[in-house]
């Protein structure tokens, strides 16, 4: 039992949270967060960055579909569909490469943006919350690695 | 999507000194404004890192900011406090001392002529210290003249400078809505391209006015050591003063060797080795300043060419005069940026396709259920 229950977090804090790169970030940390964050809205179809581009930004989904997929080539160059709590781009915001694909808005969507100067920066300041932020990315590029392994270990059965 | 990825073109070039050419004229129309925002930028870029650090620990920027701001503006009033007493005594007789000091430079200049005949026929056949006597019997009468108008207008300028502190709080405690209000207004295809303008902006500006007041630092220190070992008196003032009359390129140094020289020639009439160590010392740190501090501080903040650094200068200068001297540096850091950055949107044609894409979007939802 605790001798101070702990505060619920204000709304905006606690929508916040419930992104998966934010997950592990308490009130102060999330207050930090929050005003390092662009918010921005796409229309269905709107571009949101193109393959080739260098990635500046990481991308949260709040609200409706983004998908994934390799340029000029329509239903066939989907390589995946995002969700609410989801985000992308973090790739070549990590090594400053080009976008490798091309993400669009699946359907009239809220994100929030993080920008990769921002995020450099908190890194250098606030150890704590860029190491929870930064492990957070690690567990999620994890599961990209062990989803893309086990696709082509399919793919060999096939 | 590094902005500096290419270099501009010609074009790009013109309207980069072009647009500064302009601004110069534009700030110096309302150089009353200008003078305290460059003060309040100093002061924003000096406090934001403690700001930044309190935001860390959990205050809001609000709270950050003005916590910051209190302490410097309560550190600013005990330094004034302790001040005001001794300025008082001596502001009263402060063109006393100016004309004192003046004319110990004429004096210097007439011993050194003299002695300069004394050992060369040339020069005694010209007859130069008697001829400068004349002139300088002439001048000396009016010093009072030439130094009035400067000390009011320097009094009429110094109620402006309180806006300083007030700028520079509104700069911490709004400058990252305002950066974030700017974004906003971006649209969607050129976001991320648009940030990374406004953070290399930042980053200029940032880089530029703390560049200075590091060389501010370095200048104070090492021209207070050098003349401490020469042996003037209040050597740390004469070198702050030296350091930050240097904010003014080429004109600055010219200033504040002047300076040292008349202290010297007034305060050690019979010691001449004096004032020529103080002009040794002051050739000795403008080179250190050149090809050290320099580089390490403001050259690197900017990126800029030196020629097209030096002849910015000279531009600013007739464009504007001192102020120009002073403004066109950091300027034309911010034009270069925002130059650079247009040109390259601008000659993008697949991010213009993407904005064609978008607005067309947008039309279409706006059009929609209009008809039919």
């Amino acid at each position: 039992m605790r001798l101070f229950p702990r505060k619920s977090l204000p709304k905006r804090l606690s929508r916040l949270q419930a992104l998966s790169l934010f997950a592990t970030l308490d009130a102060r940390e999330l207050g930090i967060v929050e005003g390092l964050l662009h918010e921005r809205e796409f229309l269905a179809g709107e571009v949101i960055f193109d393959a080739g581009e260098e990635g500046q930004a990481i991308y949260i989904v709040q609200e409706g579909q983004v998908q994934i997929c390799r340029p000029g080539q329509g239903e066939n160059g989907l390589v995946a569909e995002l969700g609410p709590g989801q985000f992308f781009g973090e790739l070549a915001l990590l090594d400053n490469a080009s976008r490798a694909l091309q993400a669009r808005a699946g359907s009239v969507c809220k994100m929030s943006v993080m920008f990769r100067a921002d995020l450099m920066n908190l890194l250098e300041v606030d150890a704590k919350v860029s190491s929870k932020i930064a492990l957070q990315l690690a567990r999620h590029l994890g599961r990209v690695v062990r989803a893309a392994t086990a696709g082509a270990a399919m793919e060999v059965r096939l | 999507m590094s902005l500096r990825r290419r270099g501009p073109g010609p074009v790009v070039w013109a309207g980069i000194i072009a647009g500064t050419c302009l601004l110069l004229v534009l700030l110096q129309k309302v150089l009353w404004l200008t003078v305290p925002c460059l003060f309040a930028l100093l002061l924003y870029y000096f406090l934001f890192s403690p700001m930044q650090w309190l935001m860390y620990r959990g205050l809001s920027r609000e709270q950050s900011a003005t916590t910051v701001m209190a302490l410097c503006l309560l550190v600013m009033g005990v330094f004034f406090g302790l001040m005001l007493p001794w300025a008082a005594g001596h502001l009263l007789d402060g063109q006393s001392i100016a004309t004192r000091y003046v004319q110990g430079g004429m004096g210097l200049l007439e011993r050194s002529l003299v002695a300069l005949e004394k050992s060369s026929h040339l020069f005694a056949n010209a007859h130069l210290a008697e001829k400068l006597a004349t002139r300088l019997d002439v001048l000396s009468g009016g010093i009072e003249a030439y130094i009035e108008p400067v000390v009011t207008a320097i009094l009429a300028w110094a109620p402006t400078l309180l806006l300083t502190p007030f700028l520079a709080y509104f700069f911490l405690r709004d400058g990252g809505r305002f950066q974030r209000m700017l974004a906003s207004a971006l649209p969607n295809a050129f976001f991320e391209r648009g940030l990374c303008l406004l953070h290399e902006v930042d980053r200029t500006t940032r880089a530029y006015f703390q560049g200075l007041l590091r060389l501010t630092v370095l200048d104070t220190l090492t021209l207070a050591a050098g003349l401490w070992w020469i042996g003037f008196p209040a050597p740390v003032w004469l070198g702050l003063i030296c350091a930050v009359l240097a904010w003014l390129p080429f004109i600055g140094s010219l200033l504040g060797g002047l300076l040292v020289v008349l202290v010297a020639a007034t305060d050690f009439p019979d010691a001449p080795a004096m004032a020529y160590a103080a002009i040794g010392l002051f050739l000795a740190a403008r080179l250190l300043d050149d090809f050290v501090y320099m580089p390490v501080t403001i050259g690197r903040s900017l990126h800029l060419h030196p020629l097209v650094t030096v002849l910015m200068i000279f531009v600013g200068g007739a464009v504007a005069g001192v102020p120009g001297l002073l403004l066109v540096l950091p300027l034309l850091g911010v034009v270069m940026v925002v130059g650079e950055a247009l040109g390259t949107l601008a000659t993008d044609s697949r991010l213009l396709a993407r904005y064609a894409q978008s607005r067309q979007l947008r039309r279409e939802q706006a059009q929609a259920g209009l008809t039919g």
